[in-house]
């Protein structure tokens, strides 16, 4: 039984790390209409920043904020690429930030070569009736508690945050008003960076980050994203739970390996169970 | 003429097809001007033209005070309340305080926390209407205010829209396909047909004038004889 | 300005036509002397440039006539390459293994498409990564499939009693199976359904309204695509000897994307020379790549960021293909009248 707990814990900690990861895809494309297939590499590159960070002796606090303000500017800047030129369409986009993903392998292989990389985290761990949870699992479920709490405050009461919301609900109507759309969609994709770095920095400790960790954070991203049919950080949030919990399960029950085909399956499914839905929904309305 | 938008020889071009063929229009300081013409003519064009939606091909667009535009079909922000509707207005002018459009709108006092999605037709309109005059304009496009309104809400509103013009001086640019109306509200009128601009003239003229009558105005009653 | 006469029209249109097919001419005689004169590493390379053309014809087709995106075509690459070697590996008759493989990839690719085509834009790109991992790591697990280690030793195609054994024969033999695929692809692009597809790329909604069975011809197009990367996967199974997992990386489907980009959505000339400026710019940077003093990294890190270079720059600036694009055809004409 405890060991059941064990894996619970540790799932709910793997998923908000996919939770963080999900709502910066939700929020890129809530504004822009963009898939950012490059959103796991700002986990990545967060992760890696901060093994370097450490590594140069920085003490703790200043490496993960490093990490995480190095996280948002490259998604600030990924977002300057896959938004130029005018006649740029969301489907050219995500080839684009496909191909961003491809050339981030490039970069941080050129960068921090092919060995995966940790770095410390909270040390130690505690015993909760008889259960032993680590207290990095902790400190990741509770500051993900945090982030999403500030993001809802900022989305709903800041005018900022309303203009962002303004362009996901009715992009015509916030180029009347007189959105920059285009200012928006880099503030976006630049908050994305934010979410995927501080994911990047609590999941670092837990499971070491290389440059190929990428996609597989990109995919347990978007299964977290798509419940909420990747218009809303909230049920972004349950997704990542509900998959974190799953993966755990998996891997401590049975494989390990099976992971990702986890995520990949549920995500399929949740996909297509949607879609069958919408398809019924029309059926009957006409 | 003092005019405060100025609009010449505008050409826009969706790929191939010409939405708008060598267009030109003015609408004076104070005035309120009308554009009518069928469904399909090119008006919301035109518009989102003035609001630098679309880009023209060639031709001139000169705006020489603040603009603002309450678009087509009312376009709101959905899942957001009445509130910050309005407040997301205030983008161009920076005036963030909506209390003066409660005071000219008072129905939407009662309703300023409920979603706009949640509204009826005319509180919705109402809404667009006061979300632009956040803007604090000098000129105002208005597009379809009348459409899919009961006539006793579009006469609220046009009353509301009168009072506006007089006592702020408020420049209008009315655009609607209820002919009749439009010509009510406003002293000087152009008509767009397929992209051009087929007549213009005082609302009075165009309204005696038979291919006016006949085509916009129920055909053999014209207004003023 | 007066448009010409109707008798001048066609006089240019036939001088047009002439110039077009001996253009073509020129490019089968010098494609089927290439592998006469090739030294073997180039001959390699032309040999999976031809494989990859023939997987990227589907996938012009796919994107640029059926407007769907697929991120995952490598899956049917694998299939047919895997299906081409169980059948040789079990004793059958090797042409067959040839055979089997489109028909298996297509199959799969319609098992696939029934569920996976139903959902649009950003959501059918993913299922169709999702799709390739799936299949990949269950290949990976089944010893029944050689696992991670793949299929060794996979015996020469041999047709009655000719034994294909040179590197020159599968040059060949890949020039037939691309002259093959674009011919079915120019038939479907010029057939009614075919037509109807075209409509499918600019508008699903107005093409339904129209009565196209839009679905069923996503899904044809799907199978069809599938097919051709199956082809090819079965040849490139006789070519190598051997299957791996490892073959077919999710980076494969990604340089079909990026060559199908380069040379233009939709065309079959772009389908040809996507692949062939794609690779030779890859060739080059791989010269560069293994110099002396280079790190052993340079050739992958150097091949990824290239892809994704052509990728980008291709969609920012290029984003009708070299093909499609106007200003590429104008200098084209003015080099083919000086």
């Amino acid at each position: 039984m405890s060991a059941f707990f064990s894996y619970l814990v540790g799932g709910v900690a793997l998923g908000s790390g996919f939770a963080l990861i999900g709502s910066g895809l939700v929020m890129v494309h809530c504004v822009t209409r963009v898939v950012n297939l490059s959103q796991g590499m700002y986990a990545v590159v967060a992760g890696l920043s901060a093994a370097t960070f450490f590594g140069m002796g920085a003490p703790h606090g200043v490496a993960e904020l490093a990490a995480i303000g190095v996280a948002a500017g490259v998604g600030f800047l990924t977002g300057l690429v896959a938004m130029a030129g005018r006649a740029t369409t969301p489907q050219s986009s995500l080839i684009i930030t496909f191909g961003l993903a491809i050339f981030a392998y490039a970069a941080e292989s050129l960068l921090w070569g092919d060995q995966p990389r940790s770095f410390p985290g909270l040390p130690g761990a505690i015993e909760v009736a008889d259960v032993r949870i680590q207290k990095q699992s902790l400190l990741v479920i509770a500051s993900t508690a945090v982030i999403f709490a500030m993001l809802h405050l900022f989305l709903e009461r800041t005018y900022v945050g309303k203009k962002l919301r303004a362009c996901s609900s009715n992009p015509y109507a916030a180029r009347v008003v007189g959105i920059d759309v285009k200012r928006m969609g880099l503030l976006a994709f630049g908050l994305g960076g934010f979410l995927g770095g501080v994911a990047g920095v609590l999941l670092g400790p837990l499971r070491p980050i290389s440059f190929d960790s990428d996609l597989t954070l990109v995919i347990d991203g978007f299964a977290a994203a798509i419940l909420g049919g990747l218009a809303r950080p909230l049920m972004a949030l349950l997704g990542g739970l509900l998959l974190g919990v799953a993966e755990s399960m998996v891997a401590g029950y049975a494989k390990a390996s099976y992971q990702t085909e986890v995520a990949l399956v549920l995500m399929l499914a949740i996909m297509v169970g949607q879609r069958a839905r919408l398809a019924t929904i029309h059926a009957e309305a006409s | 003429m003092n005019a405060i938008l100025e609009v010449k020889d505008l050409v826009v071009r969706y790929d191939a097809a010409t939405a708008l063929d060598r267009v030109s229009l003015t609408v004076g300081r104070g005035e309120m001007v009308a554009l009518i013409g069928p469904n399909g003519a090119g008006k919301s064009t035109l518009v989102d033209a003035l609001s630098g939606i679309v880009r023209p091909a060639s031709g001139h667009i000169s705006v020489r005070g603040r603009f603002a535009h309450v678009p087509e079909g009312r376009q709101l922000f959905p899942d957001l309340t009445v509130d910050d509707n309005l407040l997301l207005g205030a983008c161009r002018s920076g005036d963030r305080d909506p209390s003066w459009i409660y005071a000219l709108l008072p129905d939407l006092a009662g309703i300023r926390r409920r979603r706009a999605d949640s509204l009826s037709g005319g509180q919705q309109q109402m809404v667009a209407v006061g979300r632009a005059l956040m803007a604090r304009p000098e000129v105002l496009a208005i597009d379809e205010l009348s459409l899919g309104l009961a006539p006793i809400v579009v006469a609220a509103l046009s009353d509301r829209l009168a009072s506006l013009h007089r006592t702020e001086g408020l420049a209008v640019l009315l655009i609607e396909q209820n002919a009749r109306l439009a010509l009510d509200l406003c002293s000087r009128a152009y008509v767009l047909e397929a992209g051009r601009i087929v007549s213009e003239g005082p609302s009075a003229q165009l309204a005696r004038s038979a291919a006016v009558a006949n085509a916009y105005l129920g055909g053999g009653v014209a207004l003023g004889t | 300005m007066t448009p010409p006469p109707a008798r001048a029209q066609r006089g240019i249109r036939r001088r047009l036509l002439t110039r077009l097919h001996a253009a073509i001419a020129v490019v089968i005689v010098v494609t089927l002397a290439l592998p006469a004169v090739l030294p073997a590493s180039a001959l390699s390379t032309y040999i999976l440039l031809e494989l990859t053309a023939i997987v990227t014809v589907g996938v012009s087709l796919l994107m640029g006539c059926a407007g769907q995106v697929s991120l995952g075509q490598g899956a049917f690459y694998a299939c047919g390459a895997y299906t081409a070697a169980l059948v040789a590996l079990h004793g059958l008759p090797t042409p067959l293994g040839l055979v089997a493989a489109p028909v298996v990839a297509a199959l799969l690719a319609v098992t696939i498409g029934v569920p996976v085509l139903t959902l649009r834009g950003h959501h059918l790109a993913f299922a169709t990564l999702a799709m390739q991992l799936i299949c990949l790591s269950l290949v990976g697990r089944m010893s029944s499939m050689g696992g991670d280690i793949g299929l060794q030793g996979i015996p020469r195609l041999s047709v009655a009693s000719f034994e294909l054994g040179e590197d020159r024969d599968y040059a060949y033999l890949a020039w037939g199976a691309l002259a093959l695929v674009v011919v079915a692809t120019r038939n479907v692009i010029r057939s009614r359904p075919g037509r109807a597809l075209r409509a499918l790329a600019s508008s699903e909604v107005a093409a339904e309204s129209l009565g196209v069975p839009v679905g069923r011809y996503k899904l044809a197009v799907f199978a069809l695509a599938g097919g051709f990367a199956g082809l090819a996967g079965g040849v490139y199974a006789f070519y190598m000897g051997y299957v791996a997992p490892a073959s077919f990386p999710l980076l494969l489907s990604f340089e079909y994307i990026v060559m199908t980009v380069v040379g233009g959505l939709g065309t079959i000339s772009g389908a040809l020379v996507g692949p062939a400026v794609v690779t030779l710019v890859v060739q080059a940077l791989n010269r560069i790549a293994t110099l002396q003093g280079m790190p052993s990294y340079a050739p992958t890190v150097l091949s990824y960021a290239a892809y994704s270079a052509l990728l980008v720059a291709s969609i920012l600036f290029l984003p009708d293909g070299l093909v499609g694009n106007k200003r590429v055809r104008r200098l084209l004409l003015r080099l083919e009248n000086d």
